[in-house]
């Protein structure tokens, strides 16, 4: 049901928030929910740290321009 | 399908970097369509589609776990908690709408809190973990004073010109040059090598015949070294694990045996207890633990020096175990057990404690076939690895032959003599059970195992306990030896049976000797293929009844047999008479064939001495109405007179000789030989304690009877020389009687003469020859009596003085007594010096 899965859904968010504040990993409501469907999806969770990481970094490197993907 | 997840996840993607970035105090809100922000965006997705692996194992509950032990050590017990509890409840979420991939998820936050934490505490980020390694921007060795990026590592530094910060740079940099593998990864691939199994950075090297990290693999010579020095214990255990599986393999084509099976059962205990120390190792090497210091982060319990503290005890007891599987590669059973036990003379309690374990595993069964062997006389051993070997063989050799020990299977933990004792009980086991037909001995089986204080059902013993085992068997045996010879003592009549072999075989019934040869004698003188051995049946029949034998036990009565033994054409009856003695089971188990054909050759010598001295006596007889023939002589010439009284006393001159060294001899043989030998052969049957006891005491006595009766091998020249003398007398027997004929002729020829002178003439030529004729016969006859005499006395003294010269020379001790006796006044010795 719709109803249940929300519900699910919500109470699973809520808990994982929890966790990440005791674990101070800095991360909101919104970007966990995102985190957590790319999980699902089947994106490696090293790599979406490493993204985590990197975006939060005071300055972007310079690298990053002189390797394109 | 995909194409739409994949949509999907660009999107949240996106998503995800807008919202980052929007977090991120530096960087100021972007526009989402901003160049900045596409390089960005860029960047996320090339990392996403790198390979990065986590160094992990996928399971969420082992990091949660983790997570909440960080928590715990860090002081925050409270948090620690909480954090539990919403894992639970996290965990226990499923069906639609929850979150499928939780490690994933769980994993992700770890990373993050870690990297937070870290970045928090304002660490130089650039020793941090290679997790960052980015695909093929990787580069190396840049200048470290540079402020900017480095192999794509951000410098965050405090202070530019702190060495401390310098040092750890250049550290990291080395790190990263050498350290292409985690040295977490190296443990877990050290615990699958430890275990047989190639890991992905340590498999096996067949050319140095050992596990090793790969040369591909860049690590530290330093930790190469040590994962060699761990993987030692790896080689180890393949080699303990094939010798299993291949003797696994072999069993059934029984070539392992018993001992060997539980040899490999011991050993796989011992692995099953290995197998246990890796999967607790292994799971610790699953949890972090808190660091002490701040400049390294570790993200494991284990690293190779800690495993190398906990591999020191099993390094020990699997080379122990390495080294038994080598040493018992070729062998079996006992042999086996007491390699093993060689190997457990050390004095490390550890040590000490492994093997004698090991060792109560494999010796169980050897155990077990020693009670059951003791016990129970049963010889359960399909593998050929007891010591005990039976044959099968003939009941009567069942006691000499049918039982062997086999000194390559006895361990060295059994000493010869109680692995004789074993033999022996064993054996009177079977001994009494098949010849004896008797039943008594499982009572004393069990009263033994009472008595030692294990019980007649399996298992009552182990190794260690060889005491113990000692005891056991030592009861058993004095029960059951002291049982076989009373059953061979009370039922089957031994001491009788000896005494009655001595008795008639030996010659010790006198009287029925001497009724015996009064008849047979003169029947024996013929040729032996006229006799037959029905009429010498008869004869020994009526010997028996005339004499006090017939109050014998007609049992042992009717073992006594006569024998003719196989004789050419020239063969006198003399030479083929014997007696023999029939001896059943179990007695034949002493009187075998070799002991009854000795006792054969002692009675064929005994029987010629007999023979002698009836021959004697027999001239005796004839000899004693002596001076009644002189008497009759009166009419004769003096001359006549005086030459028939020096024939006559020289005969009995002679005689007497004979007779002196014949009686001395025979009593020597009789007493001193015969009885000496019977009295301490009963002695020591009193005191015989088992079956072999006496077999050796039998072998003795009769071997003491052969070698001083000159029966001997060194006897052999003083043998003939006896020979001869018997030959001697019987001829001197035949001469004296065929003297005493002629005398007795003479005499009835003279009376007749003396008569008939009173009457008419006879028509009878020879009576009236007269007085002349008469004298010139005797004369003649007389004179061809003394010759002969002379020469017989002359090669008489000659044999007796060659056989006296020869008798000192013997090594028994009785002779010398002989020799004395029969030159008690020196009279042949005096002879033979002067002549």
């Amino acid at each position: 049901m719709d109803e249940e899965a929300s519900r699910t859904a919500r109470e699973s968010l809520e808990l994982v928030f929890r966790m990440s504040n005791i674990l101070d990993t800095g991360l909101d409501r919104h970007t966990l929910s995102v985190l957590i469907a790319l999980c699902d999806l089947g994106v490696n969770p090293e790599a979406l740290a490493t993204v985590v990481k990197e975006l939060r970094r005071e300055s972007i490197p310079d690298s990053v321009t002189t390797t394109p993907s | 399908m995909e194409d739409d997840d994949q949509q999907k996840a660009t999107d949240l993607v996106q998503e995800l970097v807008l919202r980052l970035v929007s977090q991120n105090p530096q960087t100021p809100n972007l526009d989402p369509n901003s160049p900045a922000f596409l390089k960005t965006l860029r960047y996320a997705f090339r990392i996403l589609s790198s390979r990065l692996t986590p160094s992990v194992s996928p399971d969420a509950t082992a990091i949660a776990e983790s997570l909440k032990r960080r928590l715990a050590t860090q002081g925050k017990s409270s948090d620690a908690l909480a954090f539990a509890d919403l894992y639970t409840k996290f965990a226990s979420k499923t069906g639609p709408g929850s979150v499928n991939n939780k490690w994933a998820l769980v994993y992700l936050l770890k990373i993050v809190s870690d990297d937070r934490k870290s970045a928090i505490n304002g660490l130089d980020s650039s020793v941090l973990l290679p997790n960052l390694g980015i695909g093929d921007g990787f580069f190396r060795g840049g200048e470290a004073k540079k402020k900017d990026c480095n192999n794509g590592v951000l410098l965050v530094r405090k202070d530019p010109e702190n060495s401390r910060d310098e040092a750890f740079r250049k550290y990291a940099v080395l790190v990263k040059d050498e350290n292409e593998v985690n040295e977490e990864v190296l443990v877990r691939d050290v615990l699958y090598a430890c275990q047989g199994i190639d890991g992905k950075s340590v498999k096996f090297n067949s050319e140095i015949d050992g596990y090793a990290v790969q040369d591909s693999v860049k690590v530290p010579r330093a930790t190469r070294v040590m994962v060699r020095m761990l993987s030692e214990l790896g080689w180890l255990f393949r080699k303990v694990k094939t010798f299993i599986t291949e003797s696994m393999d072999r069993f059934p084509a029984e070539e392992v045996g018993t001992v060997g099976q539980a040899f490999c059962a011991a050993l796989q205990d011992e692995l099953s207890d290995y197998y246990k120390l890796l999967a607790v190792l292994e799971a610790q090497a699953m949890n972090p633990i808190p660091l002490v210091s701040e400049s390294a982060s570790s993200s494991s319990y284990l690293s190779l020096r800690r495993l190398s503290v906990w591999f020191a005890e099993p390094m020990v007891k699997m080379r122990l175990m390495a080294v038994l599987v080598d040493k018992c590669k070729v062998l079996r059973g006992g042999a086996m057990a007491g390699a093993i036990h060689l190997h457990a003379q050390h004095g490390d309690p550890l040590v000490h404690d492994f093997m004698m374990s090991l060792l109560r595993c494999v010796c169980s069964p050897l155990f077990e076939m020693v009670r059951s062997w003791v016990l129970e006389g049963e010889l359960e051993d399909t593998f050929g690895e007891f010591f005990v070997v039976g044959q099968p063989v003939k009941v009567d050799l069942l006691w000499r032959e049918g039982y062997k020990l086999h000194p390559a299977m006895l361990p060295s933990f059994i000493s010869p003599s109680l692995a004789q004792r074993i033999l022996r009980t064993g054996k009177s086991i079977n001994f009494l059970r098949v010849c004896c037909d008797d039943h008594g001995w499982a009572d004393a089986a069990s009263e033994a195992a009472a008595a030692s204080g294990t019980t007649t059902r399996r298992g009552g013993l182990g190794y260690g306990e060889t005491d113990a085992l000692e005891h056991l068997v030592i009861e058993a045996a004095k029960r059951i030896d002291k049982h076989l010879l009373d059953v061979l003592y009370k039922r089957y009549k031994f001491k009788e049976h000896c005494l009655a072999i001595k008795r008639y075989l030996l010659l010790g019934q006198g009287d029925f000797v001497q009724y015996l040869m009064d008849i047979v004698g003169p029947k024996l003188s013929e040729p032996a293929n006229n006799i037959s051995s029905f009429e010498l049946a008869g004869f020994l029949e009526a010997a028996i009844r005339a004499s006090n034998a017939q109050y014998d036990d007609r049992d042992m009565l009717d073992r006594l047999r006569v024998k003719m033994m196989p004789h050419g054409s020239g063969d006198r009856g003399w030479d083929v008479f014997s007696l023999e003695y029939e001896a059943r089971v179990p007695l034949d188990t002493v009187f075998t064939e070799s002991v009854l054909s000795k006792y054969l050759r002692v009675f064929n010598f005994l029987w010629k001495l007999k023979r002698v001295e009836h021959a004697l006596i027999g001239i005796w007889k004839t000899m004693k109405p002596n001076c009644i023939t002189s008497n009759s002589f009166v009419k004769l010439q003096t001359s006549v007179k005086l030459q028939l009284l020096s024939a006559l006393r020289r005969c009995q001159v002679l005689w007497n000789e004979m007779n002196h060294f014949v009686t001395n001899f025979q009593y020597y043989i009789m007493f001193e030989v015969l009885e000496v030998s019977w009295s301490n052969f009963s002695k020591e049957m009193e005191a015989a304690k088992d079956l072999d006891d006496l077999l050796a005491a039998h072998e003795k006595y009769l071997n003491a009877i052969v070698g001083k009766s000159l029966l001997g091998e060194q006897s052999q020249t003083i043998r003939q020389s006896l020979f001869v003398l018997f030959e001697l007398i019987l001829r001197f027997r035949s001469h004296a009687d065929r003297l005493y004929e002629g005398i007795y002729e003479l005499q009835i020829r003279s009376k007749e003469s003396g008569r008939e002178k009173n009457k008419l003439e006879e028509p009878v030529s020879w009576i009236s020859e007269g007085r002349k004729g008469l004298t010139q016969r005797a004369g003649e006859f007389l004179q061809s009596m003394s010759k002969d005499m002379d020469s017989i006395a002359k090669e008489y003294t000659s044999s007796l003085d060659g056989f006296l010269s020869l008798l000192p020379l013997q090594q028994s001790v009785d002779l010398k007594f002989l020799f004395f006796r029969l030159d008690f006044t020196e009279f042949y010795s005096r002879l033979h010096s002067k002549g």
